[in-house]
């Protein structure tokens, strides 16, 4: 099936995949060829993929995304999200003192907006740096 | 400084058309929602009457940009006056510092937020600000509308300033719809139809940022060009003047000596 991962700075994919595996709002699900049309609501997450039927998990490509929408048909995925990197250009150092800066915003804000981009943060980090573990561990499979 | 706006310049005028894919693929996912609901009953899509709007102006942070932030002033200036004629009040955001110290200035209008020091190269956080500050100031109907005040960029020597208004969204179909006609809206399709308008919205500002940066950059390598241009054509003036008088110098001092010698030898 084809997969389109399209986010605001262009198409990040456009390719035939056999596997995709996206968070979304009802849970993570598992993407097949001649699987059901449905348009969903992707969440921040890390979204796995499979080139080949027979790739084993050590091939799989991890990308974290931020929320959007998914569209499946019989042949193809569109997943149009608003950012989303590739867990090899995730530098984990970067992301492990983002967290921690944003952290320490969640836990000295002084209102309701502060509060929400803080959680907002944490979240994003949270997701880079799992991203990026999925990444590291794949190549030890 | 021409060399260093040139360089941002090329990479500014690609990013303009890295959004386009977005926006088709949220269009297409909008025109196959609207056979399924009502597009036009959701709080983005309805009008109203426009007694108060939101104006986000866009302008740089610097200067040296030839006529860019002039132009956009001048914009906002002639819209305020359209308010005031059709007694409209109006809130304002300004993106960059040239449009917070004119805005800081005006007495007509709220302003309702600054944002400066936007990185040069946008990739979509900065504008989740703006995006949910004219979200809920349209759905609360605090106001009526919201427009963008902003740079077009057409070509590296062509770019207006304009007006686009962002809220209430305007539905355009897509030629094709790009999803199947039975295809299961999951959790609901308000709630599809609630994130994709929300992206169409949000692709817009964006562009609108990613077009902004490149006029602005188009701009400034203009004015830079014309600055080299005239520094050049002055120092050709100035050495061809030293010239002149260095060559003055010498036929005086050559007229003297050759004066001088014609006496001794009488």
């Amino acid at each position: 099936m084809r997969l389109t991962l399209t986010t605001l700075l262009g198409v990040k994919i456009d390719q035939t995949v056999y596997e995709l595996i996206i968070p979304t709002a009802a849970g993570e699900i598992a993407i097949f060829p001649g699987h059901e049309p449905l348009v969903t609501l992707a969440v921040p997450g890390a979204i796995a993929i499979r080139y080949k039927k027979t790739d084993d998990d050590s091939h799989l490509e991890y990308f974290a995304i931020s929320g959007g929408i998914v569209e499946i048909s019989q042949k193809s995925v569109r997943v149009l999200v608003d950012r989303s990197i590739y867990g090899a250009d995730i530098i984990e150092a970067e992301s492990t003192a983002a967290l921690e800066r944003a952290i320490v915003l969640r836990d000295n804000a002084e209102n309701q907006l502060d509060l929400e981009k803080a959680h907002q943060l944490v979240d994003r980090h949270s997701v880079r740096l799992k991203v990026a573990e999925l990444h590291r561990r794949r190549r030890h499979l | 400084m021409q060399l260093v706006a040139a360089s941002k310049m090329r990479r500014a005028q690609e990013a303009t058309k890295a959004s386009a894919p977005y926006t088709l693929a949220a269009r297409e996912l909008l025109t196959a929602l609207s056979n399924h609901t009502s597009v036009a009953h959701h709080p983005f899509f309805v009008k109203r009457t426009v007694k108060t709007r939101l104006l986000i102006v866009i302008a740089s942070d610097k200067g040296l940009a030839g006529a860019y932030n002039s132009n956009v002033v001048k914009t906002y200036i002639e819209q305020l006056r359209i308010d005031d004629a059709a007694k409209v009040k109006n809130t304002t955001i300004a993106v960059g510092r040239k449009a917070a110290q004119f805005v800081a200035r005006i007495k007509d209008t709220e302003v309702l937020g600054v944002y400066e020091d936007l990185p040069d190269r946008p990739d979509g956080r900065e504008l989740n600000a703006i995006l949910d500050s004219a979200r809920l100031k349209f759905t609360s109907g605090e106001v009526d509308a919201v427009d963008i005040i902003y740079t077009h960029f057409i070509s590296s020597i062509n770019q207006h300033a304009r007006i686009l208004r962002v809220l209430p969204a305007g539905f355009k179909s897509a030629i094709e719809p790009g999803v199947a006609s039975d295809a299961i809206y999951e959790p609901s399709t308000e709630e599809v139809l609630d994130g994709i308008a929300y992206r169409l919205v949000g692709a817009q500002i964006f562009q609108a940022l990613l077009d902004a940066r490149a006029s602005e950059h188009s701009m400034r390598m203009l004015a830079m060009k014309s600055a080299t241009d005239n520094a050049s054509d002055l120092a050709d003036d100035l050495t061809l003047e030293m010239n002149k008088a260095r060559q003055g110098a010498i036929t005086e001092e050559l007229a003297e000596i050759s004066g001088g010698v014609e006496a001794l030898n009488e």
